[in-house]
């Protein structure tokens, strides 16, 4: 028998559910009309449909995010989705994050993206809209499909966002038609995607992921129809843009990875982030054997394969990421959705559809059979292209290595120490690339003479050594040769595009998209470098821990200091002092002040507060976020790894009727006392001031007969605070009975329990246990020159920008 | 000799180098009795036996943390960690160590732990609220 359930609201998720189908429907329809417009250019009819069709679609995929936000912030947790992302204690800018915390919203996210620069295409792509927009309608028809969530022939297809909680899950609890009741909150949001980094991290990368179809999809356009040469120049600013955001979305990650995540850096090699970063070296290399092509007609076939490449290995980073078979070597990345077999056939589709058009089409590609000249920019802008592909198979073949292992069914293990693997290799790459970053410059396209090319590189290579020297030795980085191999390839590179740049101010304004895009990436190269190999463990904890065996042979004291609350410690050249906390639920943050004092004078000369903060989250313990003291040329990062466990609000305060009134203290010290005398506690001491024989009771009259005594005391705390107490004692028909007195400040109760006649007066004091001290542990960090990190990201970023305005331009003046 | 033959040979030769060299950089997983034989750092694959204490105490030393692990063939070993308790150690369903054994304990260098718990296992929590159905 059907359940008729209370309480939910099934409109949202059928509006959604309906959407997710006209979404797949229209794509679909889109797609194949776009093919036919292609085919048959005479019949506008075919082009008319698709428009229409994708119109619609695009209006369904806004309506499918429309009705997951609205489930999602209207905290409806009958679905699924709102129930195992948010929550209703999360802040709204928050429920932005859960949004694309599963892959449902993040498949979305992509679908959204691609479907407003298909907009773009559609309105500029003029007669490339037909052919480019058949594969990105494609790719959407595939996107829409992994939301579908239905099973076909037994197998489910995709995975809906819409899905009911009951659905989803098996439970006694559904059962009950008013299960929904029962369900008050939501499991929340992940603590460590409550950062602002995640509100726009995910956004860009996705932007950055989705524009590297347009790329794609002009290119096989170009080859089904025989365009060869025409799309290049087409698909050039989409490249730029695409690797634009691309770059910025990665470093955004990267910017999150450092203020919310407890590793310590920004940048691990994790299989996650070298998944998103493949496509973009692919992209880059694409990007400059593009504009050799444009302006000397070699590298054509390096170019296109390079473009198509990147956005499989696009797919493939969604492979990796999603499918769960990363398991057991990354921290971060998804796991199973039952999508595993839908993924490797998207990716299959994709890679299908590139290798059949560059073999059906390869004797007819313009290729030179001509070698290039030595001294030519076509020639090293090539070699650039072939040192980043190179660079790039390294890093796909350690991160696959669980994806041989699914296939070969072998057992291997990644390397043991994967950011020095990965170091040893790239740093070599970077050192290359750099270089030529620098030579390329200088080098003009066809030839170039050699004379006044040797003449131009010699200025700035002696410029270069000298500033080289300068820069290792204040970033302390000479005690590596491959460091300053680098440092050098990264100055040379900043010199060498700085008089371009130059040049450009003097009125060649042609190359300063390029050089100053050089220059950020040189900078970035710097900054991570030297953060990377001078970083340093501030809080080394070598005295007072026990030494453990083994460990010390490696040198390692611990990196964890432990702090009692208001018990300074120095730590290099810091004293740092825990004094104290506070909530802003669900975070806590733990103050810890900084103090520098000169070493002659004693003064303090600087003074500041850091508040790493930590959430106590009962399901995953405790959480911490990094506070960070940022420098010009180093920072300062802190991070709370343990902390004492939060007492639990609900054990307190059961004012129950039964309870014992003394149960929340310890045992009582009872000893007869007399006028006079000082009794210690804990705290302080107590004074028996005198007895009072005509002391009331406030809520009960006096018999005649009784007998009524209160014992005048006066607690003197530590803190210098007096209190006064007079606990009774009442004598009723020959029967005794107490009235304590409660002094809450200083957790004492007091009881006149007796008299004894001659000896004196029995009183019973009981105390709470003392609280614990607080105390913290934490870590500290010193990132010396990271801004040079996160500086050449901006200025890059900028540099890719004017770029792409360039190219932009000389597509309109050849168009027009 | 044509430049692009050049080429071809020397990246050859870089791809022949990035090949040994993941290859000896890669290790294997092991279980515990595999590591009491070599003397580099491995990887073993385990669960941690929540039967037992784990150990903690940062009051007397913050960079001390001790646990048992079962590897795959069942094997228990006292596991030594140089530093502070990772974050939901307790809820972890699956610990990559990386490390080797030294005497009867194993020293981890690193800690993974796949805990699903919250995000993707799926438990009603109905506990507190039905309380206040009634």
């Amino acid at each position: 028998m059907d359940i008729q359930y209370q309480g939910e609201s099934l409109f949202p998720g059928q509006l959604g559910q309906f959407f997710i189908i006209l979404s797949f429907g229209t794509a679909l329809l889109s797609c194949i009309s776009y093919f036919f417009a292609t085919k048959y250019k005479e019949d506008t009819s075919w082009h008319k449909i698709a428009r229409i069709s994708f119109f619609v679609n695009v209006i369904s995929v806004v309506g499918i995010g429309s009705c997951l936000f609205y489930i999602i912030y209207s905290h409806l947790f009958e679905y699924h989705y709102a129930w195992s992302h948010s929550s209703r204690t999360l802040p709204v800018y928050y429920i932005i994050s859960s949004f694309w915390e599963g892959q449902e919203g993040s498949f979305w996210l992509w679908m959204f993206w691609q479907a407003i620069l298909a907009i773009a295409v559609v309105a500029r792509g003029k007669s490339w809209e037909s052919p480019a927009m058949t594969s990105i309608m494609l790719c959407q028809t595939i996107l829409a499909s992994m939301l579908i969530g239905i099973e076909v022939l037994g197998e489910r297809v995709g995975s809906s966002p819409f899905i009911l909680l009951r659905q989803a899950l098996e439970a006694p609890v559904f059962s009950n038609p008013n299960y929904l009741s029962m369900i008050t909150d939501g499991n929340g949001l992940n603590p460590l995607l409550q950062n602002y980094w995640m509100v726009i991290h995910p956004p860009t990368l996705f932007l950055g992921f989705a524009s590297m179809i347009v790329p794609f999809a002009y290119a096989l356009a170009g080859l089904w129809q025989r365009r060869y040469q025409e799309w290049i120049q087409a698909a050039l600013p989409w490249a730029l843009f695409a690797v634009m955001i691309l770059g910025a979305g990665i470093i955004m990650g990267s910017f999150w990875a450092y203020e919310a995540l407890n590793f310590g850096g920004f940048w691990a090699w994790d299989p996650v982030e070298n998944a998103s970063i493949i496509p973009w070296f692919t992209l880059i290399a694409a990007v400059h054997v593009m504009i050799a092509f444009k302006n000397s007609g070699h590298s054509y076939f390096t170019a296109t394969f390079l473009v198509l490449i990147s956005f499989v290995l696009v797919i493939y980073a969604s492979f990796l990421t999603r499918s769960g078979v990363l398991g057991e070597t990354s921290v971060h990345s998804f796991t199973d959705l039952g999508m595993y077999w839908q993924l490797v056939a998207f990716n299959l589709l994709f890679f299908g559809l590139m290798v059949y058009f560059l073999v059906s089409r390869w004797k007819e590609l313009p290729i030179t059979k001509k070698d290039e000249e030595t001294y030519s920019r076509e020639f090293w802008l090539f070699i650039g292209a072939l040192i980043l592909v190179v660079a790039c198979v390294q890093i796909i073949a350690t991160t696959s290595i669980p994806v041989f292992n699914a296939m070969f069914g072998t057992k291997i293990a990644p390397p043991v120490d994967a950011i020095a693997h990965y170091n040893k290799w790239q740093a070599a790459f970077a050192t290359l690339v750099l270089i030529l970053s620098a030579i390329g410059q200088f080098l003009k396209y066809k030839k170039t003479t050699p004379k006044i090319f040797y003449a131009n590189l010699l200025i700035s290579l002696i410029v270069s050594v000298v500033l080289t020297v300068v820069l290792v030795y204040i970033t302390d980085v000479y005690t590596n040769f491959m460091y300053i191999l680098l440092s050098f390839a990264a100055v040379f590179s900043l010199i060498a595009n700085a008089r371009i740049l130059g040049d450009a101010l003097k009125g060649k304004w042609k190359l300063a998209g390029s050089s100053i895009a050089h220059i950020g990436f040189a900078l970035l190269i710097v900054g991570a470098l030297v953060a990377a190999a001078t970083n340093k463990v501030v809080s080394l904890n070598s005295g007072g821990a026990i030494p453990i065996a083994g460990f010390e042979e490696r040198e390692k004291p611990g990196e964890n200091l432990f702090l009692y609350i208001d018990e300074p410690i120095t730590m290099d050249g810091y004293t740092i002092t825990y004094v104290g906390d506070s909530i802003t639920t669900p975070n806590i943050y733990y103050k810890v002040n900084y103090e520098r004092k000169d070493e002659k004078t004693g003064k303090v000369v600087e003074r500041f507060q850091l508040q790493p903060n930590a959430q106590q989250n009962p399901k995953m313990g405790l959480i911490g976020t990094p506070s960070t003291r940022h420098y010009l040329t180093k920072d300062i990062y802190t991070i709370v790894t343990s902390a004492p466990k939060l007492d639990d609000p609900e054990e307190h305060g059961h004012d129950h009727e039964g309870h014992d009134p003394n149960e929340e203290y310890e045992e009582p010290s009872t000893q007869l006392v007399n006028i006079g005398d000082t009794l210690r506690y804990k705290n302080g001491f107590i004074v028996v001031k005198g007895v009072d024989r005509n002391a009331t009771l406030q809520n009960m009259p006096l018999a005649s007969g009784d007998l009524l005594f209160a014992l005048q005391l006066e607690v003197h705390a530590v803190t210098g605070e007096v209190f006064e107490a007079d606990p009774k004692y009442l004598i009723k028909n020959g029967n005794g009975f107490d009235f304590a007195k409660n002094i809450d400040e200083q957790g004492l109760r007091l009881r006149f329990t007796k008299i004894v006649p001659d000896q004196g007066m029995e009183l019973m004091v009981y105390q709470k246990p003392l609280p614990e001290r607080k105390w913290i542990v934490m870590k500290a960090i010193e990132f010396p020159y990271i801004n040079f990190f996160w500086c050449g990201t901006i200025i890059m970023t900028i540099g890719f920008l004017m770029s792409i305005f360039r190219r932009n331009k000389e597509l309109k003046g050849k168009i027009a | 000799m044509k430049k692009g033959s050049i080429l071809g040979i020397v990246i050859i030769a870089i791809a022949i180098a990035m090949i040994i060299s993941i290859y000896t950089d890669s290790s294997t997983y092991a279980t515990f009795t595999d590591a009491q034989k070599t003397e580099s750092e491995i990887h073993v694959v385990g669960e941690l036996n929540k039967t037992k204490q784990l150990y903690y105490n940062p009051t007397e030393n913050a960079n001390y943390f001790a646990f048992y692990m079962l590897d795959h063939d069942g094997t228990e070993c006292k596991v030594v960690f140089n530093g502070s308790k990772p974050q939901d150690f307790e809820r972890s369903e699956q610990i990559v160590l990386t490390g080797k054994m030294v005497g009867g304990e194993f020293h981890a260098s690193k800690i993974l732990m796949k805990c699903p718990s919250k995000y993707n296992k799926d438990q009603v929590e109905v506990t507190e609220s039905i309380a206040s159905t009634i």
